[in-house]
C-alpha cells in the first residue's frame, strides 16, 4: 500500500514537472509570435487584406529575377576565386614567393562564397513558400513571412559586400607583393 | 509402357490477385521508381542545383539575363615579374567588374511601404 502511494507521489511530481516544461517551452514559442501580431492593429490587417495580391505579384517578380543576379555572381566569385586568386597563389608558391596573406584572403573568399550560397538558398526557400501564400486568408502570417524575407535578403546584401571587400583587399596585397617582392625589379 | 503418371498431378490452383507475380512486379517497378524519384529530387534540392536551375516554370522570363560568356583564367605555371602581375592585375579587373554589387540584394526591395502592406 505504502509502496503504491509512492508510486502515485512520483507520478504527480512528474506529472506536474512535465507540465511546467510544456508551459514554459509554449510561451517562449507563442510570446514572439504575439507580440508581432499585438502591434499589428485592425485596419492594418485589412490594408494587407487589400494590398496583398498586389504584393505577391511584385514579390514573384523580385524572386524571379533574383535568380539570374545570383547565378551570374556565384559564376563570377566562383570564377574569381578558382580562376584568379588560386591560380596567382600557386604560381607564386612554385616560384618560391611567401603568398601566405594571400592565400589567407582567398581561404576567406571561398569561405565567404560558400556562406553566399547558403544563406541565398534559405532566402530562396522562404520566398518560394511565400509567394504561395494565401495571404488574404492569414495576413498576419504573411507579414511576418515578409519580414523574415527581408532579414535573410539583408544577410545576403551583407555577405555581397563581404565578397567584395574581400576581392578588393585581394588586389591590395596583389599590389602590395609586387611592390616588396618585385620592386627592385621596376626601380631597374 | 513408361507413360507419365498424369494422374498424379496437382490440379492448376488460381493464386489470389495479391499473390500474382505480374502484380507484384508491376508494383514494384513503380515503388522503386517513386524511390528514385524522391532521391534524385533530395539530392537536387540539397546541393544546391534547384537554386541554379533556370528551366523552373517561371524563370523562362529571365533565362536571357544569365552571363553565358566565359570567364578567362590566369595561367598558373610561368616566371613571375612586374609583367605577370600587372597583367594578372587587368584581368582581375575586368573579371571582377562583371557584378555590379552596389545594390544587390538590398532589403529596401521587400520594404513594408514597397510592397503596399505598410502599417496606415
Amino acid at each position: 500500500m505504502r509502496a503504491e502511494r509512492d508510486n502515485k507521489r512520483t507520478m504527480k511530481v512528474l506529472m506536474k514537472s512535465l507540465a511546467i516544461v510544456v508551459a514554459v517551452v509554449a510561451f517562449f514559442a507563442i510570446v514572439p509570435v504575439q507580440a508581432q501580431s499585438q502591434t499589428m492593429t485592425d485596419e492594418h490587417v485589412e490594408r494587407i487584406k487589400s494590398n496583398c495580391p498586389v504584393a505577391l505579384a511584385t514579390l514573384g517578380r523580385i524572386h524571379a529575377n533574383d535568380l539570374p543576379q545570383f547565378i551570374n555572381s556565384n559564376q563570377t566569385y566562383f570564377s574569381v576565386g578558382d580562376k584568379m586568386m588560386a591560380r596567382l597563389n600557386s604560381r607564386l608558391s612554385l616560384n618560391s614567393y611567401d603568398a601566405s596573406q594571400l592565400v589567407k584572403t582567398a581561404s576567406e573568399f571561398n569561405e565567404a562564397l560558400r556562406t553566399f550560397r547558403d544563406i541565398y538558398k534559405t532566402y530562396d526557400n522562404t520566398m518560394s513558400e511565400l509567394v504561395h501564400l494565401n495571404c488574404q486568408r492569414t495576413p498576419v502570417t504573411f507579414y511576418d513571412q515578409v519580414a523574415n524575407a527581408r532579414q535573410q535578403r539583408g544577410e545576403v546584401h551583407e555577405t555581397v559586400v563581404r565578397l567584395e571587400s574581400l576581392i578588393k583587399q585581394y588586389r591590395e596585397q596583389v599590389e602590395d607583393f609586387k611592390e616588396q617582392h618585385l620592386g627592385e625589379e621596376t626601380a631597374e | 509402357m513408361n507413360e507419365p503418371d498424369i494422374h498424379n498431378e496437382k490440379p492448376a490452383v488460381a493464386l489470389p490477385w495479391y499473390r500474382q507475380r505480374l502484380l507484384l512486379l508491376v508494383v514494384g517497378s513503380v515503388i522503386i521508381a517513386l524511390l528514385l524519384v524522391v532521391i534524385a529530387m533530395a539530392i537536387y534540392v540539397s546541393s544546391g542545383a534547384a537554386q541554379l536551375d533556370i528551366s523552373r516554370p517561371g524563370y523562362q522570363s529571365v533565362q536571357d539575363q544569365v552571363d553565358t560568356t566565359t570567364f578567362e583564367s590566369f595561367p598558373s605555371t610561368g616566371s613571375v615579374d612586374t609583367e605577370t602581375i600587372d597583367d594578372f592585375l587587368e584581368l582581375y579587373d575586368k573579371q571582377t567588374g562583371r557584378v555590379d554589387s552596389n545594390d544587390v540584394f538590398s532589403e529596401d526591395a521587400l520594404a513594408d511601404k514597397a510592397l503596399g502592406i505598410d502599417a496606415p
